[in-house]
């Protein structure tokens, strides 16, 4: 630790409030003396000086060298310049040139080259020698990663193959996503694996299954510039994807229609706001679809051509009257002729959204209804035209196509034959070897946890203490796990708490490879900086298990650097949608990214179902199942804040961002407020029939509706998800997030 | 993977490829005329309030995390869902009648005659912290960790250098510009320095042109801030608290000396040991206290020069009043005694107007519960509300010192005292009648910061700290009923006290001018306010 307070001295300066800088200064004697006298001794830190490219800048922030690399936060995928000085960042900006992002950035990606250095890194291996009570002590990579295959192995040995459940994140790199498949489907031979990406995009993964055939959103961040309607359904973007608005508002004549809950900051942005009833949005839909259908505002020629199933769509959504979907949605029937008129007549149509949608039961069928409105009017694989799932992580998408969580790497189905046949061929493995089905997906595998079927855990970048919903099942899940291995870039995570092992990996910044963002664009990521101590890339770690599992020859022949990993990829998807065969590293880099499968998708109108026809579903609107009630009479809405990224792991290290929003809040309509004799910023505690959240900051604000009350998921203190429903959507198994019935009361202390 | 080519890092000029037409937007692309300022524009209809501006900012100017130059605040109105919720993005106003630069006693703030940019100079500040009360915005803060203020100077020199200001640079939305304004023109209509959730333009003359949300929905004509539940107490400047608190003890003291015709020797010591002590416990007030002497420079135009330039005076004249005092003593037989009437009052008259001046300097628009007439009365009553007392006090020591100095065979005047009761009860009572109007009128004030510091000083962390306030000034005229001994003493302690927490109540109570900021936010270190 003392290795990283010394070399750490000038960016912790750089990353700290003026109480912790004095602290940190430890002034000498005379340096006190003077200082007290009330000379400028701290004039030098604050000087400024002339950068040759940015030009006059605070002396602290002009670096001699700059590195191209993709922001690792949000999957809008942001090109970003990274300042060293004499190797240490200091500075962030966004790359002028990067198609996605023209050089601007959030404020957390304008902050994260101080996250590199930030004090909360994980810096060695530590490890429990005496059960979950015991303290975790500093171990040798060595002996932490021999506890590691001897503990799994004994597990897997007396319990069978799949009683290892491997939950990994959206936050490495593509290349440690397939390597890491590799490593877990041939190395420890368990198909119980699964990345946090299904609390976040499954729904989007499985909705563009069940219309197109394959996952891979058709649009592109292009088209919400060109569109005429941009409709956005549960989608949040100016909260958590910022830097996309720029496209919004800026062509005169288009129009944006948003469809929330809540008045969001985006909701603020549009030129109209449908504040529907929660989880109504699939009457919305299917209701602009009754509509377009009666007006005839669909593309006939393009539904005979490119879609099946119209027949029986047609006769379901005739009871989606307007009349019926003003009840369900609590709109007027005005204003859904109008939106219906304007998304129908429109030239081009675009329909992002994001978590509203997929943190559903029903997450997977109202990305298919979102699809039908698409298909219906022909918008889709064309100019500012597409159905377009805006992604959480950086590298979710990597996650989805190279992994083997969703499916087998290059988006092949577990369940085909042919499939399985070619990869074992490219890998030279006997088919036998790789699953004909899914593993347990997420919850599955922290369900049967529970059951005690699967006894260890390898937990990799991601924090289910907190991110996870009904946090009291995954305690137990935790409590009950023989054996749980935790690797992180940040000591400690909320989740540490119940490791037996921690591996400290090196993060954003220290790693070189590829993100992919929503809009299929791989980017290129480079090292500017070494990792702290003992910490290391996660695909070294991945290459040093699968030495001692004896299986590094034969799964990663030749390897050593991402590079190779990188090469094997592009031959395994070579052919398949997600072709990453027709670019090099360099070309991603020189090109600010390349998107694969060119601009859009399904330009042909082409899709990759059987008889090359997209299927129009028929998806009902059912209520939301925890709906209030006398005892429970509010409606829960979960989500983010724009100075916050996820459970904080990583903003709650800069100081900037912590203390911009440093505490949780709930949001809770005067009406009701008045009604509860509850006042601004009171300390209330909201129960659910799981648990309880105490001592939250109370925010009485119009922007959430009566009976409706919203909290941000991102802090452990309020840690929204002891409340939230362990409820799973049953295709996608992503979490109903969004709804669940609590009550709201002021926090007594006795 | 690495780069050192020139064109990565630029802006979003010409010559990093942007359409002129944004850059023209974006900053003036002709050079200011006679009569010329520049200014922000902030447009929040185009804010989304991601706060980049914020975090580029303190980037640019390497400062702490917690001292931010430019600030996003938000604004709420109306009724679910026709509700509305919008962002202020705010640096330096770079005022035309600029309150900061009025009020520094070091001129460390200059209008740029270029430029018309409210530039503030590190090196010539003396971290007094003045400007921090007087600007109506809270614009410039005071930096711990270099002992002075810093302000947004709307990078000037980027500007110089034809780049656009960081804040600028990084808003995604571009609703960050620098625009060109006629200065004169702007005097006489600055109505689009308006907003919500501002203080009122015109005390300054704020040159930043907000574009607002058309008013035509209610919601957007009920725009308020979103901040006033959760106001953090203001910083308590102890050694000011001291300071004040015993400079006017000493003028009231020398008052009190002077009417009973009692200005001896050992007695004008003591006062002037006692006024040694306060100046000295007030430079620690500021953030480089060696540079203090540098705060007399400002006395045309600064009540802070000019109280210290009348308490240096008032130093000066109770030290020379004790020289000449003592003068009978020494060997040479030149005796200055003649001197030492006018010269003490010379003294209370410079006391008087420092203490005047000491008033004036929280006699600012931008703290309102400070810009009360009760300020001075109070500064005047608290004067003799310990004075009095003190002037008991000193009656034993003042004698015991004398009988000594006699048995060593110095001639000395024989100092007289009395107590004063009476005096001192009326003294009290006028005092703390002072304070319930005080409370009273903040009460019911129409001015929001009014009642806001009402609430503060009702609220659980001060209210006791009033009561007992008041209880001491009572004990204060009680004790000195009382047929004790030390009474007198401890009715002086029970003054003191009631004074020095008034004062802390004073300072901790003030509710600024500002720009309306976020709901949930770091309240900083002086903490929670009591609702």
């Amino acid at each position: 630790m003392s290795f990283i307070a010394k070399k750490n001295a000038a960016t912790q300066r750089a990353n700290a409030t003026s109480e912790e800088r004095i602290a940190l200064a430890r002034p000498t004697l005379l340096q006190r003396l003077t200082r007290w006298l009330g000379l400028d001794n701290k004039s030098s830190l604050y000087r400024y000086a002339h950068d040759p490219r940015f030009g006059y800048i605070s002396e602290s922030r002009v670096a001699d060298k700059w590195t191209k690399t993709t922001c690792g936060y949000c999957s809008v995928g942001c090109g970003m310049l990274i300042g060293t000085k004499e190797g240490r960042p200091v500075a962030a900006r966004g790359n002028p040139d990067h198609p996605v992002n023209l050089g601007k950035l959030c404020p957390k990606g304008l902050s994260e080259h101080l996250i590199v250095e930030a004090p909360g890194r994980a810096t060695q291996p530590m490890l429990r020698r005496n059960g979950r009570r015991s303290p975790l002590e500093p171990v040798s990579w060595d002996e932490a990663l021999d506890v590691m295959v001897n503990r799994i192995g004994y597990i897997q040995q007396r319990y069978g193959r799949e009683s290892l459940g491997v939950i990994s994140t959206g936050q490495l790199l593509t290349e440690e996503f397939y390597t890491l498949g590799k490593l877990v489907q041939l190395g420890f031979r368990t198909s119980n694996y699964d990345g946090n990406t299904t609390l976040c995009m499954a729904s989007a993964v499985s909705g563009y299954k069940l219309s197109f055939g394959s996952d891979g959103p058709p649009g592109a961040y292009a088209d919400m510039d060109t569109a005429d309607v941009v409709l956005l359904i549960g989608a949040n973007i100016a909260d958590n994807h910022p830097i996309l608005c720029n496209r919004l508002r800026k062509r005169p004549g288009q129009l944006l229609i948003v469809v929330d809950p809540r008045v969001t900051k985006t909701a603020m942005m549009a030129d109209m706001h449908l504040p529907v009833k929660p989880r109504s949005d699939i009457a919305l839909i299917n209701g602009i679809a009754h509509i377009l259908l009666r007006d005839g505002l669909i593309d006939r020629n393009y539904l005979e051509q490119h879609a099946e199933g119209l027949d029986a769509f047609i006769s379901f959504v005739a009871d989606y009257t307007p009349e019926v979907v003003s009840e369900t949605a609590g709109l007027s029937v005005a204003v859904l002729e109008s939106v219906a008129g304007l998304y129908g007549h429109a030239k081009s149509a675009f329909i992002g959204w994001t978590m509203g949608v997929n943190h559903s039961t029903q997450g997977a069928m109202t990305v298919a209804a979102i699809n039908n409105l698409s298909l219906l009017t022909g918008n889709i694989g064309r100019p500012g035209s597409s159905p377009f799932s805006i992604t959480g992580q950086c590298n979710a998408m990597g996650s989805r196509e190279a992994s083997f969580t969703s499916s087998l790497p290059g988006y092949r189905k577990f369940e085909s034959a042919e499939d399985r046949e070619e990869l074992a061929q490219l890998w030279n493995v006997n088919a036998s070897e790789l699953p004909a089905k899914r593993g347990f997906a997420y919850p599955d595998i922290i369900e049967a946890s529970v059951r005690g079927e699967v006894k260890a855990l390898w937990i990799i970048a991601t924090n289910p203490v907190v991110s996870f919903p009904n946090h009291n099942l995954l305690k137990q899940a935790f409590d009950t796990a023989d054996f749980i291995v935790v690797q992180d870039g940040f000591y400690p995570t909320p989740t540490m708490e119940y490791a037996d092992l921690v591996l400290p990996a090196a993060i954003w910044g220290e790693k070189e490879g590829t993100y992919t963002n929503s809009e299929r664009r791989v980017s290129k990521v480079n090292a500017f900086a070494v990792p702290p101590a003992e910490a290391r890339s996660d695909f070294d770690i991945f290459l040093a298990i699968a030495e001692r599992l004896g299986v590094r020859d034969r799964i990663y022949p030749g390897w050593s650097s991402t590079q190779d990993a990188w090469l094997e990829w592009q031959r395994v998807s070579a052919g398949r949608m997600c072709d990453y065969s027709s670019f090099t590293w360099q070309q991603v880099e020189d090109e600010g990214g390349i998107q694969w499968g060119g601009e859009r998708l399904y330009r042909d109108g082409i899709f990759p179902r059987a008889n090359g026809r997209a299927l129009l579903h028929c998806v009902p609107c059912v209520p939301f199942a925890e709906q209030p009630d006398a005892e429970f009479d509010f409606i829960l809405n979960t989500g983010r804040t724009v100075e916050h990224w996820h459970t904080r792991t990583k903003t709650g290290q800069v100081k900037l961002l912590d203390a911009m929003v440093p505490n949780a809040w709930l949001e809770m309509n005067p009406v009701d407020a008045e009604r509860l004799s509850l006042r601004q910023h009171d300390r209330i505690t909201v129960t659910s029939r799981r648990a309880s959240v105490p001592d939250v900051e109370l925010r009485i604000t119009g922007i959430v509706a009566p009976g409706q009350v919203f909290m941000p998921f991102h802090f452990a203190e309020h840690n929204s998800n002891l409340v939230t429903l362990g409820d799973f959507d049953p295709i996608s198994r992503e979490p109903n997030y969004k709804q669940c019935a609590v009550r709201v009361e002021r926090t007594s202390w006795n | 993977m690495d780069t050192d080519s020139a064109e990565l890092v630029r802006l979003t000029l010409l010559e990093g490829g942007a359409s002129p037409q944004l850059v023209a937007s974006l900053i003036p692309s002709r050079p200011l005329e006679e009569g010329e300022q520049y200014r922000f524009h902030f447009d929040m209809t185009k804010c989304i309030g991601c706060r980049s501006c914020e975090v580029a900012c303190n980037e640019q100017n390497g400062n702490p995390a917690d001292i931010k130059w430019r600030r996003v605040g938000e604004l709420e109105g109306g009724v679910y869902p026709h509700v509305s919720r919008t962002y202020l993005s705010m640096g330096c106003n770079h005022c035309i009648s600029a309150d900061c630069l009025k009020g520094c006693p070091v001129d460390a703030y200059t209008k740029d005659p270029i430029t018309g940019i409210v530039m503030h100079s590190a090196d010539a500040c003396i971290g007094c912290q003045y400007c921090v009360w007087n600007c109506p915005y809270s614009v410039p803060q005071f930096n711990p960790e270099r002992g002075v203020v810093g302000k947004c100077d709307m990078c000037r020199e980027r500007l110089l250098d034809n780049r656009e200001p960081a804040c600028v640079n990084a808003c995604p939305e571009n609703a960050i510009q620098i625009e060109i304004v006629n200065k004169i023109a702007w005097t006489e209509d600055y109505s689009l320095a308006e907003s919500p959730g501002m203080p009122a333009a015109g005390q300054t003359i704020s040159t930043t042109r907000i574009t607002l949300p058309q008013s035509s929905t209610a919601a957007t004509a009920w725009l308020d801030r979103v901040d006033t539940g959760s106001i953090a107490l203001e910083h308590a400047h102890p050694s000011l608290v001291v300071m004040t608190t015993a400079m006017q003890a000493s003028f009231g003291l020398l008052c009190g000396l002077a009417l009973v015709r009692n200005v001896d020797a050992v007695s004008l010591l003591l006062l002037l040991l006692v006024t040694a002590a306060a100046l000295n416990v007030s430079v620690f007030h500021l953030g480089r206290p060696a540079y203090a002497w540098r705060a007399l420079k400002m006395w045309r135009r600064s009540w802070l020069s000019r109280e210290v330039l009348c308490f240096t005076l008032f130093f000066g004249f109770v030290a020379a009043a004790t020289l000449c005092a003592w003068t009978p003593l020494f060997p040479w037989h030149l005796s200055m005694q003649r001197l030492v009437s006018p010269l003490a009052w010379a003294a209370i008259a410079s006391g008087a107007a420092g203490t005047y001046a000491s008033a004036s300097i929280y006699l600012v628009k931008a703290r309102p519960s400070w810009n009360m007439v009760h300020t001075p009365l109070d500064f005047f009553l608290s004067s003799a509300l310990v004075g009095i007392p003190l002037l008991s006090v000193l009656a034993r020591p003042a004698l015991i010192i004398t009988e000594l100095l006699r048995r060593h065979g110095l001639e000395v005047a024989r100092p007289h005292f009395t107590l004063y009761p009476r005096l001192l009860a009326i003294t009290a009572c006028l005092w703390i009648v002072n304070q319930l109007v005080r409370v009273a009128r903040l009460r019911v004030s129409a001015i929001f910061e009014h009642r806001a510091s009402f609430h503060h000083l009702r609220g659980e962390q001060l209210w006791w700290c009033v009561a007992l306030s008041w209880i001491c000034a009572l004990q204060a005229i009680l004790f000195l009923f009382a047929p004790l001994h030390w009474m007198a003493l401890l009715s002086l302690l029970a003054a003191t006290a009631a004074v020095l927490l008034n004062r802390y109540l004073f300072f901790v109570s003030v509710v600024p001018l500002s720009m309306g900021l976020t709901f949930i936010r770091d309240r900083g270190t002086h903490g929670r306010a009591a609702a």
